[in-house]
This record gives structure tokens, C-alpha cells and sequence, in this order.
């Protein structure tokens, strides 16, 4: 944050109080929204570009019917579900592939065939197996997250300092103590990394997942909306589970923040 | 690891391919009975033979290449664009002041919006032909880029470039000459992280607008129930990621020998 702030300042020259540099830092978006307010409906017609305040409106209105938090309540909980399976298989796999000959050898080849492929782009393969709805969101979440999470656990438990598994050993500790009590405490940092980098791609799987292949979620609100000529209803969606990414996003950085203090 | 290659027999090299593949053999074999002895209901899992097959014919057909190159041609188009603005926007971010006040919270807001899912907004604004799809995959590949050329140019050692200026470089030669050199790793990365995102953003507009492509083609199969379909254009797509990802890192390695 230091950096951004001097950023701010370089504009202006000199130290500014708090509040104003943060309305100063902000300010662009405010330009963007009244360039946005002014097009709509003078260059281009309010039905192809709802104004900001129509949307904002409309926001609040889907907010207060509780419809907005329904879907988006659907929608998290898919992101949710998909992660943090992504976490247990990935954290699992990946220090199993890098401590292990047997098991690098058994699933290197898989993750390496899986790696080039957009896993959102296997929605229809999931409606496939799961039909629509929130089992093929899940699934696909749950791919899309899992390479970042195992890569990012496999590097943190090849870098663990052999000579902590090694005292470890000497003292008598059995082999599955050393993974719980060694090996995880020491990849932590890194699979928290994995799980940040997550987060968005999570966000990019739900929205084609909800596109595509599921009835109800922010996702499939968007593309009703759209389908039906409802635009400020669908832009309020679009920004809400933006929003949501973003809150989820400085939500986790926060977190990350206040727990890992000793890493 | 030690081993130089030279000293390496064939049979160490083969027993090495072995271990490494058994089990990718193993499941496509069960996968294959499994299928054959219809232990699984066909449309979950057809035998692995009837995939190839089917994706032999359509190769065979010429429409498995075609529907390859429109989605390629699409992903690639959308990328071009969104590099060529991302990259000048990133480099100006990071070295000019008013670039930088200006893009910096816009950067914030839009890096975290999953950009597919204005696929609606853009059916309205554009249709559903080429146009409309490469404008949202330059969009979506935009902000990787920019965020990574942004936060390269930014690490470039400003020693780099007081030494040039104090022997005269203009500043041309130093943008061309010394900040993208510097720069170009993680611009690089940005594109690596924007070419799953180009492909990402193809794939899912074709399959809600259509208009033929792998994505198309692969929905068509899960609308019609002809599984065979689904897994043979995930066949092309794997190849399609595959041939690009190396690719990519093919050029990087290339364009970085230097460092």
C-alpha cells in the first residue's frame, strides 16, 4: 500500500491526508461511470447501454426481493464446494507426486494431459455425466482449480528442508506423523498461495459453468436476462458476481494477512 | 538425473517411457472394456475405439479441421488485439503519471470481473458472428496483459535506465533498446496466463451463440446425446491446448535466450 500511495502523491506533489487520497486514488472510476451515464441514451440507446444508475437501481430492487442473494447464495456455494475439494485432492496429490516415486509415476502423465486443456470448456462433457445444475458447476470448479493447488503443493513439498525430515526420523516419528506434523506445516504458505491464484480462475469456471450448464446462480440469471431483453437486469447480475469476485479475492488477501503472520 | 544422455542405453530409456505411461495405458484399456462390455451406460463413456473412430472420420471430413481453425482463428485474432493494447497501456501505466492514475483503480475493478460473462452483453452489442467473438476475447485477454506488462515495466532497474539516458539514449531507443527487453519476461507471462483465457472465452461464446467451432461442436454432441461427439472435440481441443501451450513456451525460450 505504501507504493500506491506515493503513486497518488506523484501526481499531486506532496503529502495528501488520507481521505482525499483515497477519493484522488479513486477518482478514474467515478469518471468512467459519468462517461458511461452520459453515453447512455445520448451516443448509444439506453436499451443497448443501460445507464449506471439504471442499473445501480435495479441492483438494489434484486438485492431487496431477495432474489440477488438466493442466486448469489447458490452461486458461492458451488465456488465454495468446488475449492475446497480442489484443496483436499490437490493438496494430497501434490505432496504425494513430490515425496513419492510410485505415485508420480502413476499420475504425472494425467496432469500433464490435463494441463493444456481450458477445463470450462468441458461443461458440456459434465452435463454429460451430472446433467445441469450445481453437480457439473461443482465438477468443473473443481478441475479448473485443482492444477494450481497441486502444482503449488508439490513445489512447497519438494522445497521442504530434508534435514527437518531427517531429525524428524531420528527421533522416531512414524511416516504419517512426518507428513502432518512436517511436511504440511512447512507447504502451507505455498498451498495458500495455490489456493489465492484459485480463487479467480474458481470465478471464471462457475460463470461458464452457470452459462451453460445450470437454471439458477448469478450465471444463469445473466443469460435469462439477456435472452429475454432484460439489460439492466443483466448488468446488475454481471456486477454483482464481479463483486463478488472481487470481495471473495480481498476477503482471502485479508485473511491471508492476518493468519500467516508468522510465515 | 545425472546421467548424461549419451551413457544412457535404449533399454533405460524405454523402461523410463514405461514407468512413466503404464498408467495412462492402463485406464485407457479399461476405459476401452469397460466400455465394450457396456458396464457403463454408453452416453457417460463410450469405448475409446468408437471415439477414435469417430474423430478419424471427422478429421477424415475435413470438419473436425475446420471447426479447429474457426476457433483458433477466433482465439488468436481476439489475442493479437488484446495484446497489442495491453502491452502499450502496461508499459505506459508503469512509466507515465497520468497513465498510471488513471488506469490503476480501473485495473483493480476490471482484472476480477470473469469477462465471459458479458458473453450476453456482447450478443447484444455485436451479434453472434466472428466480430463479436474476437472483441470478447480481446477484452478478456486485455487485463492479464496489461497487469503483467504494468507490473514488469515497474521492476525494470531504473539504474537500467539512468545509464542509457546519461549516454544519450533518446527515449525511442530506451523504451525499444531497454525497458521491453527488461520488461519481456513478464510481459511474456501475461500472454501465458491471457492464452488459456482466449481459448477459455472462445470455447464457452460458441457454445451459447454458436456458429461452428470446437466449443459448438462439442454442445451440439451433449444437446444431442451423441457422447461420441463430446470426447472427440475434447480430443481436439487437448491438442489444440497442447500445440499452443508448447508453443508459447517454445517462443519464450527462443526470444529469452539472451538472459
Amino acid at each position: 500500500m505504501a507504493g500506491a500511495t506515493s503513486e497518488v502523491s506523484d501526481v499531486l506533489s506532496g503529502e495528501l491526508p488520507a481521505p482525499v487520497e483515497f477519493v484522488v486514488r479513486w477518482f478514474p472510476l467515478v469518471i468512467v461511470a459519468l462517461l458511461w451515464e452520459l453515453a447512455s441514451g445520448w451516443v448509444v440507446a439506453e436499451s443497448i447501454l443501460p445507464a449506471p444508475s439504471a442499473v445501480f437501481l435495479t441492483l438494489v430492487e434484486m438485492f431487496a426481493s431477495g432474489e440477488l442473494i438466493a442466486a448469489l447464495g447458490i452461486s458461492l456455494y458451488r465456488v465454495g464446494i468446488g475449492i475446497s475439494l480442489s484443496i483436499a485432492v490437490g493438496v494430497l496429490l501434490g505432496i504425494g507426486i513430490a515425496r513419492s516415486e510410485s505415485v508420480e509415476n502413476f499420475f504425472d502423465i494425467f496432469l500433464a494431459l490435463l494441463y493444456p486443456v481450458p477445463k470450462t470448456a468441458l461443461v458440456p462433457l459434465a452435463i454429460l455425466w451430472l446433467g445441469r445444475g450445481t453437480g457439473t458447476a461443482i465438477l468443473i470448479i473443481f478441475l479448473a482449480c485443482l492444477l494450481p493447488v497441486v502444482l503449488n503443493s508439490y513445489n512447497a513439498a519438494r522445497g521442504v528442508d530434508q534435514n527437518l525430515i531427517w531429525s524428524a526420523q531420528m527421533m522416531g516419528t512414524s511416516d504419517r506423523r512426518i507428513l502432518w506434523k512436517v511436511i504440511i506445516p512447512d507447504t502451507i504458505p505455498n498451498i495458500v498461495t495455490g489456493i489465492r491464484q484459485a480463487i479467480p480462475i474458481a470465478f471464471i469456471a462457475l460463470t461458464g459453468a452457470e452459462l451453460i450448464g445450470a437454471s439458477d446462480g448469478v450465471g444463469a440469471i445473466i443469460l435469462s436476462a439477456g435472452q429475454l431483453g432484460l439489460y439492466p437486469r443483466m448488468f446488475a447480475a454481471i456486477v454483482a458476481i464481479s463483486a463478488a469476485a472481487f470481495f471473495v479475492l480481498r476477503g482471502f488477501d485479508e485473511f491471508e494477512r492476518r493468519v500467516f503472520v508468522w510465515v | 538425473m545425472g546421467v548424461s544422455v549419451a551413457d544412457r542405453s535404449l533399454a533405460d530409456t524405454a523402461k523410463d517411457v514405461a514407468t512413466s505411461i503404464y498408467s495412462l495405458i492402463l485406464v485407457l484399456i479399461l476405459w476401452e472394456v469397460v466400455g465394450q462390455l457396456g458396464l457403463i451406460y454408453y452416453n457417460f463413456l463410450p469405448p475409446l475405439s468408437d471415439i477414435l473412430v469417430l474423430f478419424w472420420e471427422l478429421t477424415l471430413s475435413g470438419q473436425m479441421i475446420n471447426e479447429t481453425i474457426l476457433t483458433i482463428k477466433r482465439a488468436m485474432a481476439g489475442l493479437a488485439i488484446g495484446i497489442v493494447l495491453g502491452v502499450p497501456i502496461g508499459l505506459l501505466t508503469a512509466r507515465n503519471r497520468l497513465f498510471n492514475w488513471f488506469w490503476n483503480p480501473v485495473i483493480a475493478i476490471g482484472y476480477p470481473v470473469p469477462i465471459i460473462a458479458l458473453i450476453p452483453v456482447f450478443m447484444l452489442w455485436f451479434g453472434i458472428g466472428d466480430i463479436s467473438k474476437i472483441i470478447l476475447v480481446a477484452v478478456a485477454t486485455f487485463w492479464p496483459v496489461t497487469l503483467n506488462t504494468r507490473d514488469a515495466t515497474r521492476t525494470v532497474d531504473e539504474n537500467l535506465v539512468w545509464s542509457a539516458r546519461m549516454m544519450g539514449t533518446s527515449d525511442r531507443k530506451l523504451l525499444w533498446r531497454v525497458i521491453l527487453p527488461a520488461a519481456a519476461p513478464g510481459i511474456l507471462t501475461g500472454i501465458q496466463i491471457a492464452l488459456p483465457i482466449a481459448f477459455i472465452a472462445t470455447f464457452i461464446f460458441e457454445m451459447i451463440a454458436g456458429g461452428g467451432g470446437l466449443g459448438h461442436l462439442q454442445i451440439l454432441g451433449a444437446r444431442q446425446f451423441k457422447s461420441t461427439q463430446v470426447y472427440a472435440a475434447i480430443i481436439a481441443i487437448m491438442i489444440v491446448g497442447l500445440v499452443f501451450d508448447r508453443g508459447l513456451r517454445y517462443f519464450r525460450n527462443w526470444l529469452l535466450s539472451w538472459e
